[in-house]
């Protein structure tokens, strides 16, 4: 048990945290409008997050960067990230522009993408576990709910915006869907905020810095 | 009984002159064979300064290892039969057999008609000798030094290991405990000298003798077969009337060495410590490979799981004593009729507990199908792979959870195979396509990673996280069209290389836009076909 293990036990707090602890349990997302609905201020870091969207290409991705950049990177925590079932294999010169540590991803071609996440999730290894899975039936979600629930790590489940008149378990839903203006995200459920909706823009990972 | 003075008249073949091989000087020192026996040692006997007080060596004799080579069932009356003359003999047998009056060196038939129902087995030299090495290398997690005592008996060297596994009694209870657990009935004996604890083992005296000096007086009772010279020698010793070691130690050296092989004698003065006794130090062996007979046939993969469990607790004992993991691991399940089952695990770095191990093969049994019942296991190991045990940091910050991934991995694969769990590679290369996927773990992070990743990123243009295993054809010969006509937001951007390996490519690529607001990176092909292609997507 290393010293870190003891600082994160629920027991012991600091006192330059105090009060801080309280309100910012989220994982900041890098977009202050969405931070600014989402309860704790982040994306939840207990709990299975639902990403509903219709078609790859909106920045469904791009929206988690920031955040994956926090987790994965060498500057921040270093951990490792699975993509499970991606619709596409990710190309590791846009993350690593973005910051993220290619060498520490994992992707995974699994027809049993939720078993394959579930395994993930619950072996401790990843800071970051993205999963693209049907989920048809309640059951597998709420396993999925489950494990995301005892890891600490960013627990991200892509589906499609049709399932969002079925129920779920997941902590949070976000509806994300492309329009002229850019991205538009609508929080459907957050556990213990309010539904919202957000114009997040073009918020492209690898946009063009302008620098000439 | 003493009858030490009449050595002479002993039977001509024995009388036969053999040559002195002892040196003078010894000779002359030591004019008896031992210092033992009813005499008390004198002022002018000088103390012999041997290693031997500074080694104990526990012998583990097997009586049963005929028998237990073979793995029997427990339930049922057992012999195992050796050719003998051209007559089938009874070499070993179980305790049910035993009970109905079987004993070894009785004629097959004379046991079969005590014991109808004996269940008759042919003796395997093989695999007797595969037991023995078995409990070699089992007794080196106690000590590194091990010598192999053909057919039936292992020696270690245990000076070393007292303090550690506290005490005598202790490490014979553990070893003891050990070698059970394998289904072996081992006698053990501790002594100063290696022959003396075998001969003390094979007696079935379980001693444990630390002072060298209370060797000889110890070993005097033991009968001469102990020591397993040759027939004849016995023979013509017990016409003399010489019958234990005791006696045998009586006898006048310069006669014994005479009338008896050399060896005889040596064997005596390295039983007592008077002699150095150099041994080769058993080495295990550079893989592991056992087999399990099951007590049942079985069917279902599950119990087929518990059966293998046994065999994982003796590998990783094995790797244990080697300071060594295994990468690769190879489970025949063999069947009556059909050939056997080849289940080859793959781990993604060298492994050496159980549950690591359990917990591939479970994945690995569940998706396996049986096709006949499954007689016995064979466990095979790939070639050993030092370990280094790496110690945690208390003050550790990092908190990376990367060792647990290894493990995450391993699991995957068994299940949805080696190919289905990839990593991403950074590649200099302009071209897109060859930064594309790999094996895991196949080459170790390069600390160029960096600027691999600075020359593969061009930042004056956008690249996109995903891109599509194959570039898609796109309609339109102007205007691209994808679900409607794109919109160019960006580009162009000119790739032209790769002239050196023949796959060149020569494109403009541009960032398009599509009605319903997804981006996507599309290039238009400068060679001779030309036309659009999506080749990835701005997720």
């Amino acid at each position: 048990m290393s010293l870190d293990h003891l600082l994160q036990h629920p027991a012991l707090w600091r006192a330059r945290e105090q009060g801080e602890a309280t309100v910012r349990t989220g994982l900041p997302t890098g977009y202050a409008a969405l931070d600014r609905v989402l309860p704790g201020g982040g994306w939840p870091l207990q709990g299975l997050v639902e990403i509903l969207a219709d078609r790859t290409g909106i920045g469904e991705l791009s929206l988690l960067l920031p955040a994956l950049a926090r987790l994965c990177s060498d500057e921040g925590e270093g951990g490792w990230l699975a993509c499970i079932s991606p619709p596409h294999p990710p190309y590791a010169p846009a993350l690593a522009a973005r910051g993220i540590d290619v060498s520490r991803i994992l992707v995974v071609r699994a027809p049993p993408a939720e078993w394959a996440m579930e395994q993930a999730l619950r072996s401790g290894a990843c800071r970051a576990v993205l999963g693209w899975a049907p989920c048809r039936n309640g059951q597998g979600l709420r396993r999925l709910q489950l494990a995301a629930e005892q890891s600490r790590c960013l627990a991200v489940l892509f589906r499609s915006l049709r399932d969002a008149r079925e129920p779920s378990p997941a902590v949070l839903r976000i509806a994300l869907e492309g329009t002229p203006l850019g991205l538009a995200a609508r929080i459907l459920k957050s556990r213990g905020g309010r539904p919202a909706s957000v114009l997040l823009g073009w918020i492209d990972a690898a946009a063009p810095t302008h620098t000439h | 009984m003493a009858r030490s003075d009449q050595p002479r008249v002993t039977p001509g073949v024995s009388l036969l002159p053999t040559p002195e091989p002892v040196p003078a000087t010894r000779e002359r020192s030591r004019p008896r064979l031992a210092l033992g026996g009813g005499r008390r040692r004198g002022a002018g006997d000088p103390a012999p300064a041997t290693p031997a007080a500074r080694e104990l060596w526990l012998a583990v004799h097997l009586p049963h290892y005929v028998l237990e080579s073979l793995q029997p069932p427990a339930s049922m009356p057992i012999a195992v039969v050796d050719l003998e003359c051209g007559a089938r003999v009874v070499c070993d047998c179980d305790a049910l057999a035993a009970a109905a009056g079987v004993v070894p060196g009785m004629a097959l038939n004379s046991a079969l008609a005590l014991q109808p129902g004996l269940h008759v087995l042919p003796r395997d030299p093989g695999r007797e000798r595969v037991l023995l090495e078995a409990t070699a290398t089992a007794a080196l997690d106690f000590t590194p030094r091990v010598n192999l005592e053909p057919p039936d008996a292992v020696l270690l060297e245990v000076r070393g290991s007292l303090r550690l596994f506290g005490g005598v009694r202790r490490l014979c209870e553990l070893l003891r405990r050990r070698l059970q657990s394998s289904g072996l009935a081992p006698r053990l004996a501790l002594a100063p000298t290696p022959l003396a604890a075998l001969w003390f083992a094979r007696a079935g005296e379980e001693v444990a003798l630390r002072r060298p000096d209370a060797l000889a007086a110890r070993l005097a009772p033991l009968p001469l077969a102990v020591a397993r010279w040759p027939e004849r020698a016995l023979r013509s010793l017990a016409t003399m009337g010489v019958r234990t070691v005791g006696e045998c130690l009586r006898l006048p050296r310069d006669g014994f060495a005479r009338r008896f092989e050399p060896q005889m004698r040596l064997e005596l003065d390295r039983a007592l410590g008077h002699a150095h006794d150099p041994r080769a130090a058993f080495a295990a062996a550079a893989r592991f490979v056992a087999r399990r007979d099951l007590e049942h046939e079985v069917t279902d993969t599950e119990r087929l799981q518990h059966a293998c469990e046994p065999l994982l607790d003796e590998l990783c004992g094995f790797l244990r004593a080697q300071e060594a993991g295994v990468e690769a691991l190879e489970l025949r399940l063999l069947h009556r009729q059909a050939a056997a089952t080849r289940l080859r695990l793959g781990f993604a770095e060298p492994v050496g507990s159980v549950a690591r191990i359990m917990d591939v093969l479970r994945e690995r049994l569940a998706r396996t199908a049986l096709c006949e019942p499954v007689r016995a296991v064979r466990l095979r190991s790939g070639p050993l792979v030092a370990t280094r045990t790496a110690t945690q940091d208390f003050f550790a910050r990092e908190c990376r959870g990367g060792a647990a991934v290894p493990q995450l991995v391993e699991r995957l694969q068994a299940r949805l195979g080696a190919g289905a769990v990839r990593g991403l590679r950074l590649v200099p290369e302009h071209r897109p396509e060859k930064n594309g996927d790999m094996p895991l773990f196949s080459e170790p992070a390069s600390t160029s990673a960096r600027s691999a990743a600075r020359q593969a990123t061009c930042p004056h243009f956008s690249r996109p996280v995903w891109l599509l295993a194959e570039p898609q054809p796109l309609e339109g010969d102007e205007r691209p069209r994808y679900e409607g006509p794109l919109e160019i937001e960006e580009g162009p951007e000119r790739i032209e290389s790769g002239w050196w390996d023949g796959r060149d490519v020569r494109r403009d690529y541009y960032v398009a836009r599509t009605q319903s607001g997804a981006r996507l990176w599309i290039f238009r092909e400068r060679r001779a076909p030309g036309g659009w292609f999506l080749h990835g997507v701005f997720g």
